[in-house]
């Protein structure tokens, strides 16, 4: 996404971090919604790269996604010439799969238009958005555009969110963005301090509500580790977004969906329901059923496989004396020691893409998705090469 | 045709039989129509007899779906429905390009939408406010009234003229003041369609008594238009600040279901609309299928040949009941029956030929039948006689 929010970090991470202004944000946000529309024309990639730069599944959604997919054309491949009225059956589907009700679950183009709709009904010129910095940027971009505050709080030094200061940030808040596991620094914070969190906060500022992203949610091998769907539909107050982006493979199908109270639903269906539905292609939604009605074990092989290239990556790095953040995720967050952007380029002279700065740490930490067992093999021979003579002789 | 793309899914498929495609493609189309009528807070009938196929004339699509490259194009990008669209091959980059191109601007003056819907809803939030209306037409396609409703923003809906077209005079006299007008060219669900310069005129009267007004010219329809008088407003909007052309690939390309439109405008302007884009929100899917459709400009043609014929056809059919349409120049027709168009969808539904739904203050009169195949309108057209035939009045 792009060299806008490249720029838009920049501002965000302040170096010193901290609370930002809508005015200064404002500034020189604004620059980055213009490039918004603009962005895609910085970021084709060529056929034959190794992409390990947008956190996607190397794998792709699988068999029977593909199928469902096929199936969809209709037999003389009419179907996507029409309108979709299919996007209940999507819901209905999501609501069995969670053991929720369809009236707590709305879909969105991507979890993008989620987080987008989100920060748009929860946050107000005297409801400011709360997230870490650095984080994903969707709703301080949103939040930004609206002319509403965005405060930011820095990681603790794990590189995990501080979750005392967050809470306190958080006094009077619209909104808290809470991207868990976090992008991009791939850490995790676990379901027991999740919920005191969330309980603190919930006690110290009522008003104010708590996006759970869980779009990393099935990489996570950490026992502490639970899904916070069951409390938001019983808390007004907390909303989970979760995308099809990630595990399930289909990030060019672009679906995603928020799970809430009724009533939350209700909120965030009026401002973009219509849109919610309509923005949905009619292909994407019958993968979208199919992968929600496969078998379990299509998200955990591809758990599994991703923790077996997260702890071969992770240890090449590790052996080299740089050291990756405590990665929850398909994608890791790792000291190299020296600009992003110069290990950036000369990585993509040699065919392998990685992920954009991200402020404050551009100067220092990468973030690296992970490819395949076979593409990190190769990426790391180059990561060998570009980073030097030190790391390529520890290989 | 038909033979080809059977083959081509069912080698995907791994099957030899479409029977089970086909059962569900049937299935799955009279769910959504049910789930439409939901969608509106109604209920649909009971299930259609054994034997009655569904025909669908109820929205305004291309009964033929895209053509056979396009269906092509998107199997071919199975191997990166996991790619974020940016990272695909080709990248939605290369679709604002080749937009652009098509048009002969610069990918500045353009902005992509999940279907045109995104383009108008996205002009509303940048263009009206509690304090600046939107001024549409009543009736007209409704997306920007309820986004302008949902949003607390003021709406003035301006009654059409006596011949179902878009009152210019009167949207002109409600744009002082207002924050953007919706002027749908040709105007769903009337079919009727204003020419090139009763347009330039519009627009220059509205620049002159509004500078500050944004207009959005939706031209969904414009393949479609056979009337000489008109033209797309696209060079207008190019030289005028504030003028917006959306367009989509949901009507003649025949690509609803895959959720592509798109705004040209000056740059400034496109800026103010790019604001509110949802990001990536092109399927690597659509960025296939509207490249590829690009390139096939004779489907395009072959398509507005088959929809004028069968529209002049159903045209007549009506006519010949004695039943008076306005001008159509979409691919769809705004009928004067005479009775509450729930009354005559309903009684059609019965038959399996699904029709458009109300759309006031016609809906004691008028109804919208949309254009399907020349099969689909002849049985369509039995349909309609059977149930607009005069009550008799003899006993048995």
């Amino acid at each position: 996404m792009a060299l806008t929010r490249r720029n838009f970090v920049q501002t965000v991470g302040l170096g010193t971090a901290g609370a930002l202004t809508a005015s200064f944000i404002g500034s020189r946000g604004r620059e980055n919604f213009i490039w918004s529309a603009l962005e895609p024309t910085l970021h084709a990639v060529d056929p034959g790269m190794i992409v390990i730069s947008s956190n996607e599944n190397p794998m792709g959604p699988g068999a029977k996604v593909i199928a469902a997919i096929q199936s969809a054309f209709g037999a003389d491949g009419g179907r996507p010439g029409r309108y979709s009225g299919g996007a209940r059956d999507l819901i209905d589907a999501l609501a069995k799969k969670h053991g929720v009700k369809p009236e707590n679950i709305v879909l969105g183009c991507g979890s993008t238009q989620i987080l987008r709709s989100v920060t748009h009904v929860f946050t107000a010129k005297d409801k400011p958005l709360v997230a870490t910095i650095p984080t994903y940027e969707e709703c301080a971009d949103y939040a930004t555009l609206m002319g509403n505050q965005v405060v930011g709080v820095p990681l603790d030094s794990e590189f995990k969110p501080d979750l005392d200061r967050l809470a306190d940030a958080s006094q009077g808040a619209g909104l808290v963005f809470y991207c868990n596991p976090s992008n991009p620094s791939s850490t995790f914070a676990g379901a027991r301090a999740t919920r005191d969190f969330i309980a603190k906060l919930n006690s110290q500022s009522p008003g104010t509500t708590i996006l759970v992203d869980e779009a990393y949610f099935h990489y996570v091998t950490d026992p502490d580790h639970e899904t916070f769907i069951p409390m938001a539909v019983q808390n007004p107050r907390v909303i989970v977004a979760r995308t099809f982006s990630k595990a399930y493979g289909m990030a060019g199908l672009r679906i995603g969906y928020a799970v809430g109270h009724a009533e939350t639903i209700k909120q965030l269906a009026s401002w973009d329901a219509g849109s919610g539905t309509s923005s949905l292609n009619v292909l994407a939604m019958a993968g979208a059923i199919a992968a929600v009605e496969q078998d379990d074990a299509f998200i955990t092989t591809e758990r599994a496989r991703n923790a077996a290239v997260r702890e071969f990556s992770m240890k090449w790095f590790n052996d080299r004396g740089m050291k990756p953040t405590d990665s929850q995720a398909n994608f890791m967050f790792v000291n190299i020691g020296r600009p992003v952007r110069e290990f950036r380029d000369a990585c993509r002279k040699k065919n392998v893409v990685v992920a954009r700065d991200f402020p404050p740490f551009e100067k220092t930490h990468c973030r690296i998705a992970f490819g395949t067992m076979d593409e990190m093999q190769k990426a790391v021979k180059v990561f060998g090469e570009v980073l030097g003579k030190s790391a390529a002789a520890a290989a | 045709m038909l033979r080809t793309r059977r083959g081509l899914f069912d080698v995907l498929a791994g099957r030899s039989s479409t029977a089970g495609a086909a059962a569900m493609f049937a299935a799955r189309g009279h769910e959504a129509y049910v789930a439409e009528l939901q969608a509106q807070g109604r209920t649909a009938g009971p299930p259609l007899p054994p034997g009655v196929n569904e025909i669908r004339i109820s929205s305004n699509e291309n009964p033929l779906g895209p053509g056979q490259k396009v269906l092509d194009s998107i199997v071919r990008k199975f191997p990166e429905a996991g790619r974020y669209p940016f990272n695909s091959s080709p990248a939605d980059s290369q679709l604002l390009a080749a937009i652009a191109a098509h048009h002969q601007v610069k990918p500045e003056n353009v902005v992509l939408g999940a279907g045109s819907q995104e383009i108008l809803k996205s002009a509303v939030r940048a263009f009206t406010s509690p304090d600046r209306a939107l001024v549409t037409a009543l009736p007209t396609f409704e997306n920007p009234t309820s986004t302008a409703k949902g949003l607390g923003h003021p709406v003035k809906e301006v009654p059409l003229d006596s011949a179902f077209r878009l009152d210019v005079d009167g949207m002109i006299a409600a744009a002082p003041g207002a924050g953007l007008v919706f002027f749908n060219n040709p105007n769903n669900p009337t079919a009727t369609v204003h020419g090139a310069k009763t347009v330039t005129d519009f627009v220059q009267r509205v620049r002159k008594e509004a500078p500050d007004v944004a207009i959005l010219i939706d031209e969904a329809y414009h393949e479609y238009v056979t009337d000489p008088s008109y033209q797309t407003a696209v060079p207008l909007a190019l030289e005028t600040p504030n003028v917006l052309v959306a367009r989509t690939f949901s009507k003649a390309y025949g690509m609803a279901g895959m959720r592509i439109g798109y705004a040209i405008a000056r740059s400034e302007t496109i800026k103010q609309l790019a604001r509110y884009k949802m990001p990536y929100n092109i399927s690597v899917f659509g960025v296939a299928a509207a490249l590829a459709a690009l390139g096939d400009p004779a489907h395009i043609e072959a398509e507005q040949k088959r929809n004028t014929e069968v529209l002049r056809f159903t045209q007549k059919v009506l006519e010949d009941l004695d039943f008076k349409c306005t001008a159509s120049q979409g691919n769809f027709l705004f009928v004067d029956l005479k009775r509450p168009a729930q009354d005559f969808r309903d009684a059609c539904a019965k038959h399996g030929v699904m029709v458009g739904r109300d759309f006031p203050p016609f809906e004691k009169t008028h109804s919208r039948i949309s254009i399907g195949t020349m099969q689909e309108m002849k049985k369509a057209a039995e349909v309609f006689r059977t149930v607009l035939k005069p009550p008799t009045t003899s006993g048995r």
